[in-house]
């Protein structure tokens, strides 16, 4: 792999994860302008929940729920770092650089283990 | 939110993605005050914000910028190597170390960085030494094209150790006190590594997603990130760090350092506060 396809392949992975966080963070967010934060698009029961509750998401996501979309563009957007350090270690083996996998798959498993072990 | 404050967070998000993607920073210091006192957000949801905006103006900037060869993406995996470490290691210390003391040392800190970046106002581009036989082995040395100069500018990575320990030290910090990663990457790249300004903000900016993401699954846990107000903070900061990377190109060394000097500053007033109890 060259260093400029390297570039574009981390560029693309956040160029996708930004477009795909703000597309869902922007029509979550204009629904909710619309119906309310606790409103559903599918029409079913308004939500009870409090918007900064992230539980539950694959059924509030199938009512459609303003809040609920916007808590997934949020993950996506909070899941593009790691994305991008994950497209990194394979842009870096395919580089055949050593060193820098080592480095950046490190950088990898101490950023997994704060998110999911550490809170 | 009434539809005006919605409008009003979005304005000041625009600002801050505006600014921090020049910068190097996130744009926590202009978005947690613009919050708490222009809209009354409470201090938890407006700090979840906060960290919402750090990975915006990072991904939203850093897209750019590694396209164009603006981040030096082996200096930004080494030294993440450092700050992840480190911000592991504030997290585990938050809980023994009372912060008061090191928020004033931070502060004071910062504020004599800041004398030294107006030192350095004068320098357009670091000079021009032969790389260290360190940066050679670990590849810290590059070049990026300047458009504002219009010509491809060399650099090497001086001081590769100190500027390491540093690195792990705003991660420690970052981690213990949730603020100041930004600057302090900056002033490390800058000021100890002495890469050019426009590289030390633009791989900054590449790193602060990793280091606000590593701390971000709390923040969810707790129920900090509420979308009502990071929906309008995600969209406005996105938008003003996609402008802020197109401009970097057109702007000189000396601009974004003038960007940046502000921003030292009032992070530097701001931890100061913070640590004699008063401020946010």
């Amino acid at each position: 792999m060259t260093p400029e396809r390297f570039r574009a392949v981390v560029s693309a992975v956040l160029v996708i994860g930004v477009g795909i966080s703000a597309a869902l963070i922007g029509i979550g967010f204009v629904a909710a302008l619309a119906i309310g934060w606790q409103g559903s698009l599918a029409g079913t029961a308004p939500a009870t929940a409090a918007t900064t509750d992230f539980s539950n998401l694959p059924a509030r996501l199938a009512a459609l729920e303003p809040a609920a979309i916007v808590q997934l563009g949020l993950l996506a957007l909070l899941a593009t770092p790691v994305a991008r350090v994950a497209a990194s270690v394979v842009g870096f083996t395919l580089e055949h650089d050593r060193l820098y996998t080592a480095i950046t798959l490190a950088v990898l498993l101490i950023l997994l283990t704060s998110i999911f072990v550490l809170r | 939110m009434t539809p005006q404050a919605d409008l009003g967070i979005f304005a000041i998000s625009v600002a801050a993605g505006l600014i921090g993607a020049l910068a190097g920073v996130g744009g926590g210091i202009l978005v947690i005050p613009a919050l708490t006192f222009g809209f009354g957000v409470d201090i938890h949801l407006a700090v979840g914000a906060s960290i919402v905006s750090i990975i915006a103006t990072s991904s939203g900037a850093a897209a750019a910028y590694v396209r164009d060869r603006m981040t030096d993406m082996r200096v930004g995996m080494f030294l993440e190597l450092a700050t992840t470490t480190g911000a592991v290691c504030g997290a585990l210390l938050a809980a023994v170390v009372a912060p008061v003391f090191l928020f004033v040392l931070l502060g004071v800190v910062l504020l004599g960085s800041a004398a030294m970046q107006v030192a350095r106002m004068g320098e357009e581009t670091p000079p021009a030494d032969p790389p260290s036989a360190l940066a050679r082995r670990l590849r810290l040395e590059s070049s990026y094209p300047d458009r504002h100069l219009g010509r491809e500018v060399p650099y090497s990575a001086r001081r590769i150790p100190l500027g390491f320990v540093l690195m792990w030290i705003a991660g420690v910090v970052s981690g213990l006190l949730g603020i100041g990663s930004g600057v302090l990457k900056v002033l490390a790249m800058d000021g100890v590594m002495r890469l050019p300004m426009k590289v030390s903000s633009a791989t900054s900016n590449f790193m602060i997603g990793v280091t606000a993401a590593a701390s971000a699954g709390i923040y969810l846990a707790r129920g900090d990130v509420d979308p009502q107000i990071a929906a309008p903070v995600a969209l406005g900061v996105l938008a003003g760090a996609l402008a802020g990377s197109r401009l970097l190109h057109h702007v000189s060394n000396r601009t974004v350092r003038l960007v940046f000097l502000p921003v030292l500053v009032a992070v530097g007033l701001e931890t100061i506060g913070r640590g004699l109890g008063f401020g946010l």
